[in-house]
């Protein structure tokens, strides 16, 4: 699949076929992850792969974000400890976010390329997660990404117009020709 | 995939569970997580005779169900036409209330 096509088809699903995913894949996934850029190659991320039926049940009943019954759901947490010896408070307060919000975007494009739905879900209980996935001190939950093959195909949300959030050499400054980017 | 058909008793807990979640969530997320929040909970309700059998469905609130997973989502991108979902939905209850509660049926009279 073409990157742009990739881009603009992704949707967030919240309707999932109960159709396992293999192992196999979600390692590609995963592996597509940690190809994601990191602040002073850091790399802060770790990933909790939640595919026992149960377990997953338990995650889905404290993540009031959490839409459908899919097949697999990608804890996204980050090592914070790792990022402040490496990174310092920037790289444990600010980078670990950003390196971790680009390994789910990473993990999103190449599940739309493997044709899985999925759905980024930050409105978990964190205490909840922690209880139920044993996480310790120093590591702290992300995102949650949910995953499967999609049983919906929803329509693409309105974007702002380019027109609209776009600048040419400085603040307030019109970048000609945007009209046609609605 | 799916898990097993919770008993009445499971259900209710989990929906304690969501509801707690939800709470302690709501303290940080956007605010209109809440609206939000508390339609999936009248959602997860409605749905509590399918669980207890020693409740009764009820084919309206099943359709005010039916209308408020249609429109949840809308706070995503239309939270004006969000707004006259719920609004609709609270005059069709409101509607439903009046002929439960205060209209008086012909045996009354």
């Amino acid at each position: 699949m073409e990157v742009f096509e990739a881009i603009k088809g992704r949707r967030s699903i919240r309707r999932y076929k109960r159709e396992k995913i293999s192992r196999e894949i979600i390692a590609r996934l995963l592996d597509a992850a940690r190809w994601a850029p990191s602040g002073g190659n850091i790399q802060p991320w770790l990933f909790i792969v939640i595919d026992d039926p149960k377990l997953l049940g338990a995650v889905r009943k404290v993540s009031p974000g959490l839409f459908g019954e899919p097949p697999l759901a990608i804890l996204v947490c980050s090592n914070r400890e790792r990022a402040y010896r490496m990174g310092g408070t920037l790289g444990r307060d600010y980078l670990t976010i950003c390196d971790c919000a680009m390994a789910v975007q990473n993990m999103l494009l190449a599940a739309h390329a493997l044709g899985l739905g999925s759905c980024v879900i930050k409105s978990f209980s964190h205490t909840a997660i922690r209880e139920l996935l044993d996480i310790p001190e120093g590591v702290e939950p992300e995102l949650l990404v949910a995953i499967g093959y999609p049983d919906e195909a929803p329509k693409p949300l309105p974007k702002i117009p380019l027109k609209e959030i776009v600048y040419l050499n400085g603040y307030g400054k019109e970048f000609p020709g945007l009209e046609e980017w609605k | 995939m799916s898990e097993a058909k919770p008993s009445g008793d499971d259900y209710l807990f989990e929906i304690a569970v969501f509801l707690a979640t939800s709470a302690l969530n709501c303290m940080d997320e956007p605010h209109l997580y809440g609206p939000f929040r508390l339609l999936d909970a009248l959602s997860k309700i409605v749905d509590l005779p399918k669980y207890a059998p020693c409740l009764k469905e009820d084919p309206f609130l099943q359709r005010i169900k039916a209308i408020v997973d249609e429109k949840k989502f809308l706070i995503m991108y239309n939270v004006e036409e969000f707004r006259r979902a719920i609004d609709e939905v609270v005059k069709m209850l409101a509607k439903e209330l009046k002929r439960r509660y205060l209209e008086t049926s012909d045996k009354e009279k």
